[in-house]
């Protein structure tokens, strides 16, 4: 198989370095589409909780 | 300009086998932070305007302005709350609560910043709530005593912090419990353990304070008496010792990973649950285990999840789908997303077991390694390959799960003894045949007219056999004794001797027979106890399918083999009737 030579992308903006009084600047841009993305995922597939019973 | 994480093809591949080093678990740490403070602008956002004058939305401003200053003063101070799992769970909740119209708890906002100010020696003053008599601070501890109100107003500054009039403390003395600290008054630091292994360190909280942390099916212990600490304590510190010494692979990256276990209350001495959330990223909850070795598996497993969790907030693997199919290791069906998480969290479990199995002495240990080892590599190749099929991957994720079949066929060319394999496929067929007749759901009318034309004596010949669905519940067919034991076999191999020699209670003679390795006898025995019962027993036909597979390659292997459910059911439509059929010549006559 052939492996794309790139790195993957994320959805979600690299945020640490962004001054907490300053992310409403980024509001309706960037931010509002990955909030809306990630909502849209919790929408499908809701919160998961994965569990694990070591006796079976 | 505003830039997105990245994560490298060669981090992507790593963990896609099972891997990942301490710097790609904190890279997935990383974006975690990002996620947080994403969530946390959505409730700032959803929090302006909203009940002017009421205290929780002052309080979330206060708190707001406080991580303002201290991400400005100190940022790791701001990386360290903001990377924790307590918040990622209070922000999930918040979401959740403000896409329903309800009040999220804002208040939290300001004791996780005066958590991150005691770290950080900001000054400040403000109000949190207080709960139960306490106050929270997430990641730190907590201060109790303070009664029936609400609120009390916390200050604090490079020195010390006053908690209303309860009391004062040095700043640095407001930090969780390893056991060593000097007590403060009113204070109790979260419980933590420190495993030291050759020189390698893992330091993890022992979580019971936050309410946003108990998520999971067992209530997370809601505080621990000094024996428990120590207990959990000295389970961490063993359960290092295996992985760190035997585990490497794994044991870096845990302890770059996992900051929190949620110690879990079990109902019972046997109840042994793990779990883990995407909303808490580095948190794993558990009951907990009975020895060191079950711990070491535990975290293996759960830090899986946890790493799958991390990768699929950069990149979905699997698309939405109500899809549903089966997973080895689970009685219910499962969507594609649960079935890819099982699997890269198994594929973990057989890793650690293809090691563990090299190293245990005791023979009862011995044999539990190699069946556990047996049974999860030999499902990594099914698994993957139901995924592929279910065409419901994204792109990186048929990508992601090619390279996680890899490395699942590598395990497959180590050996294991033969009575391991005879143990292991037993048990994994006595699973697959009793989820199937289960949840395998077959058109009635199709059932009806086959059992006609049986009750006739027509041939079957010509009439198409019809296809199955998976439909949660569809038939009733109960936990059995027989399953239990096959577990109990490799599990508990001297309970199953005692049980052996008391003539193994509770089971059918079919069942003894079975399980004593007899399985022409136990054919005939489920034949006739199938043939001579006026009602269907699902038990005895699974016992049979159990036993035909078994015999190796008869005549009746296919139907047993797919057909189950459909045979079932016709079965079950001429008992209705009044007529008793013979599960062998049915068998022969659906072919």
């Amino acid at each position: 198989m052939t492996l794309p030579d790139q790195a993957l992308k994320a959805a979600i903006p690299d945020l640490r370095n962004v001054p907490l009084d300053r992310l409403a600047e980024l509001g309706d841009s960037v931010l509002a589409e990955s909030i809306a993305l990630y909502r849209q995922r919790l929408l499908d597939s809701g919160v998961p909780v994965y569990r694990f019973n070591s006796g079976i | 300009m505003i830039t997105t994480h990245q994560l490298p093809e060669e981090a992507f591949t790593a963990l896609a086998r099972g891997d990942g080093d301490p710097a790609v678990v904190r890279h997935l740490s990383d974006v975690q932070r990002s996620k947080h403070l994403m969530l946390l602008h959505d409730i700032a956002a959803g929090a302006e305007g909203a009940g002017p004058g009421s205290p929780e939305i002052a309080a979330f401003r206060a708190g707001w302005e406080l991580l303002v200053k201290v991400q400005e003063a100190d940022p790791d101070a701001f990386a360290w709350v903001s990377g924790l799992p307590h918040i990622g769970a209070w922000a999930h909740d918040c979401l959740e609560r403000k896409d329903r119209g309800l009040l999220p708890d804002l208040g939290y906002l300001a004791a996780a910043a005066v958590a991150a100010a005691v770290r950080a020696g900001v000054q400040f003053e403000l109000d949190v709530p207080v709960k139960d008599g306490r106050v929270l601070l997430p990641g730190l501890g907590y201060f109790h005593g303070l009664g029936a109100g609400s609120w009390v107003r916390l200050r604090g500054d490079a020195e010390r912090l006053t908690v209303g009039a309860l009391t004062e403390a040095p700043r640095t003395a407001l930090v969780p419990d390893g056991g060593s600290g000097d007590p403060v008054q009113h204070w109790q630091g979260t419980h933590a353990a420190r495993a030291v292994a050759d020189g390698r360190t893992w330091t993890v909280l022992l979580e019971t304070g936050d309410r946003y942390l108990d998520r999971f099916a067992l209530p997370m212990s809601a505080a621990l008496t000094a024996k428990e600490v120590t207990s959990w304590q000295e389970c961490i510190q063993s359960a290092w010792e295996v992985l760190v010494r035997h585990h490497g692979w794994a044991a870096g990256s845990i302890a770059a990973g996992v900051s929190v276990i949620i110690p879990l209350t079990a109902h019972g001495d046997t109840d042994l649950d793990s779990a883990t959330t995407p909303a808490a990223f580095g948190a794993i909850a558990t009951s907990l285990p009975p020895d060191p070795v079950i711990m070491a598996e535990i975290l293996v497993h759960e830090f899986q999840h946890l790493k799958l969790c991390g990768l699929e907030d950069i990149a979905p693997l699997t698309e939405p789908s109500d899809e549903r199919v089966y997973a080895p290791w689970r009685p219910d069906p499962r969507p594609v997303g649960g079935l890819l998480q099982g699997v890269y969290a198994h594929l973990g479990m057989a890793r650690f077991w293809a090691a563990q199995r090299h190293l245990e002495t005791d023979p009862d240990d011995i044999l539990r390694a190699q069946v556990m080892f047996e049974r999860w590599r030999s499902m990594i190749e099914p698994v993957t390959a139901t995924l592929l099929r279910t065409g419901r991957l994204t792109q990186p994720g048929a990508r992601f799960v090619a390279l996680l079949r890899d490395q699942g066929q590598r395990l497959e060319s180590e050996v294991v003894p033969a009575d391991v394999s005879a143990v292991a496929r037993k048990v994994a067929l006595d699973h697959r045949l009793t989820w199937q007749l289960r949840h395998t759901a077959i058109d009635a009318t199709a059932v009806t007219d086959l059992a006609t034309a049986y009750q006739a004596g027509e041939p079957r010949s010509g009439r198409l056999l019809p296809e199955g669905r998976i439909e949660e519940d569809t038939r009733t067919v109960d936990p059995t004794t027989r399953s239990r034991l096959l577990n109990m076999r490799f599990l508990e191999p001297r309970r199953y001797s005692e049980l052996s020699d008391a003539g193994l209670p509770g089971l059918s003679a079919a069942d003894r027979l079975l399980l004593s390795g007899q399985a022409s006898r136990a054919v005939r025995a489920y034949r006739d106890q199938i043939s001579a019962a006026p009602e269907p027993l699902a038990e005895a036909w699974t016992g049979l399918a159990l036993a035909i597979h078994l015999l190796g390659q008869t005549p009746f292997l296919p139907a047993f083999d797919t057909g189950l459910p459909l045979m079932f059911d016709v079965h079950a439509c001429l008992a209705a009737r009044g007529i008793r059929s013979d599960p062998l010549e049915l068998a022969s006559w659906l072919g």
